[in-house]
């Protein structure tokens, strides 16, 4: 029992702020690329985007299990928001079967684009395009890429002008393997901790009554996770917006 | 169709008979309307892949559907297996899917969907957040139910948002899975104008409960839900038992 609620916060910060150095690094050659001609073909997009997330995607136990570029419509002629985005292997998924490589997301195969109608009115995109800032949406079921639980990281892509944002780079960091870099530093607190986003949704606990996917109410201290939306709350309580009668 | 409702036509299959499996997947796929008519299926390589069988059984499950007339494989560049378009053909299937079935495998099978779903509705009532509750409120109310087609959609589609309210994605993937398997004949009733008013009714109540955190109250009107889908659907097989027509006679 050798840690503080603050080492431990910085060690889920040093985390996430290794996945968005990523993003950085990935999205620089992407804004390149954007403008280095109106006329960009997808192929070629795709062929770039490939190249800087794959080796990502195939390191063994990855952290990112999906990674890529999502554009506005009018980036890629004639097409409408178009997903340059790469899945990381499928370990036996019972919907999508088992794959031992990188696979690319193909949204025909997935039937409930039919009632999305429109990708950019979803959290991973609407918030990086609101508010011009990187964003983590979950933890939550993903249900459009790998049916995991999941965070999504994402930072807006703009244009040459710097005004108009024109996609979305991203990446999909599961759960388990959050929790798999950072569960240790967290039982090396004494007090039962939580890993809070800002709705107070559980992303990890050391307290065995409040579970993963659980709203959280207050603990006796919290402390943020600097340049994440998360909390580290102490002695959290599950939270009374759940009445069960 | 429900949204998932494609992946699990395609998700992986059990040992025995599996040309025979691949068969039935995408025979129920076709005829369930999840794969249209005119639809080209994925390459051969790719649904070898995606039912984690070998090349060679796919290709027998496809032989099998192109005798039953199900699709037609073309040649060429362009080529590859296209799902045939002919509803009355379809409606035929259908029907004889449902005297395939036995009354007591049809109530088993609504058993199963209705605990999982009660089980997901619950479980959304006790974690939904105030703001997810009001996006799946917000989704509802400006979801289309005037056709059924429409209403079958937008059904599928209610019935998984409420899963991924539930945080689990196992309860996720199995309602995913169920919808493909057994959604199609479940939705089998929202035919009728009065079950599609019924229906809506219901999803607006299991709204209710999960922005109250109301989890039994939930579990209950998910429970009423399927158990009305049910009667409808036994309903129909009574029909098409007795040589009726698979909807009902003042089905719109």
């Amino acid at each position: 029992m050798s840690r503080t609620p603050t080492e431990v916060a910085e060690a889920v910060a040093d985390v996430f702020r290794g996945v968005f150095d990523q993003l950085a690094a990935w999205r620089e050659p992407i804004e390149s690329l954007l403008d280095a001609g109106p006329d960009l073909r997808a192929a070629a997009l795709d062929g770039a985007v490939a190249e800087l997330v794959l080796p990502r995607l195939e390191e063994p136990e990855p952290m990112l299990v999906g990674a890529g570029f999502i554009a506005d419509g009018e980036v890629v002629r004639g097409r409408g928001v178009h997903f340059a985005w790469w899945l990381g292997p499928l370990a036996d998924n019972p919907v999508l079967g088992s794959t031992d490589e990188p696979t690319r997301l193909d949204l025909s195969t997935r039937g409930y684009a039919e009632y999305l109608r429109d990708f950019r009115a979803l959290e991973w995109y609407r918030i990086p395009a609101t508010t011009r800032h990187a964003h983590v949406t979950g933890p939550y079921v993903d249900h459009l890429c790998t049916c995991d639980y999941i965070l999504t990281l994402t930072m807006p892509v703009h244009a040459r002008d710097g005004e108009r944002m024109v996609g979305v780079v991203g990446a999909d960091v599961a759960v388990r393997r959050l929790e798999g870099a950072l569960l240790r530093d967290f039982l090396d607190v004494e007090a039962p901790l939580a890993l809070v986003n800002e709705q107070g949704r559980v992303v990890l606990s050391t307290d065995p009554a409040l579970q993963v996917g659980r709203l959280a109410g207050s603990g006796s201290a919290e402390v943020a996770c600097p340049g994440t939306p998360f909390t580290v709350r102490v002695d959290p309580v599950a939270s009374g917006s759940s009445p069960k009668i | 169709m429900g949204p998932g409702a494609r992946e699990a036509v395609f998700a992986q299959l059990a040992d025995a008979g599996r040309a025979e499996q691949v068969a039935q997947r995408l025979t129920d796929g076709i005829v369930l309307g999840v794969l249209d008519p005119g639809e080209r299926l994925p390459s051969e390589p790719e649904l070898a892949r995606r039912f984690g069988v070998a090349l060679i059984t796919v290709r027998e499950g496809l032989g099998i559907l192109r005798v039953a007339g199900l699709v037609e494989t073309r040649r060429g560049r362009e080529g590859g297996s296209f799902v045939v378009r002919d509803d009355v053909e379809h409606r035929g299937i259908l029907t004889a899917r449902l005297r395939g079935l036995a009354q007591v495998e049809l109530s088993d099978m609504a058993v199963y969907f209705g605990a999982i779903l009660a089980g997901a509705a619950e479980r959304a009532a006790e974690r939904a957040s105030a703001e997810d509750a009001a996006n799946l409120a917000g989704w509802l109310s400006g979801a289309d139910f005037s056709t059924a087609a429409a209403a079958r959609t937008n059904q599928g589609g209610f019935l998984l948002e409420l899963a991924v309210l539930s945080q689990s994605a196992r309860l996720v993937r199995e309602q995913i899975r169920l919808q493909a398997e057994f959604g199609p004949l479940l939705l089998l009733g929202l035919a009728a104008e009065s079950a599609r008013v019924e229906v809506a009714d219901l999803d607006r109540r299991i709204v209710r409960a999960v922005a109250r955190g109301r989890g039994a109250r939930a579990r209950e009107a998910a429970g009423e839900l399927v158990e009305l889908l049910a009667r409808r659907l036994l309903a129909a097989k009574n029909r098409v038992e007795r040589g009726g027509a698979l909807d009902e006679p003042h089905a719109d």
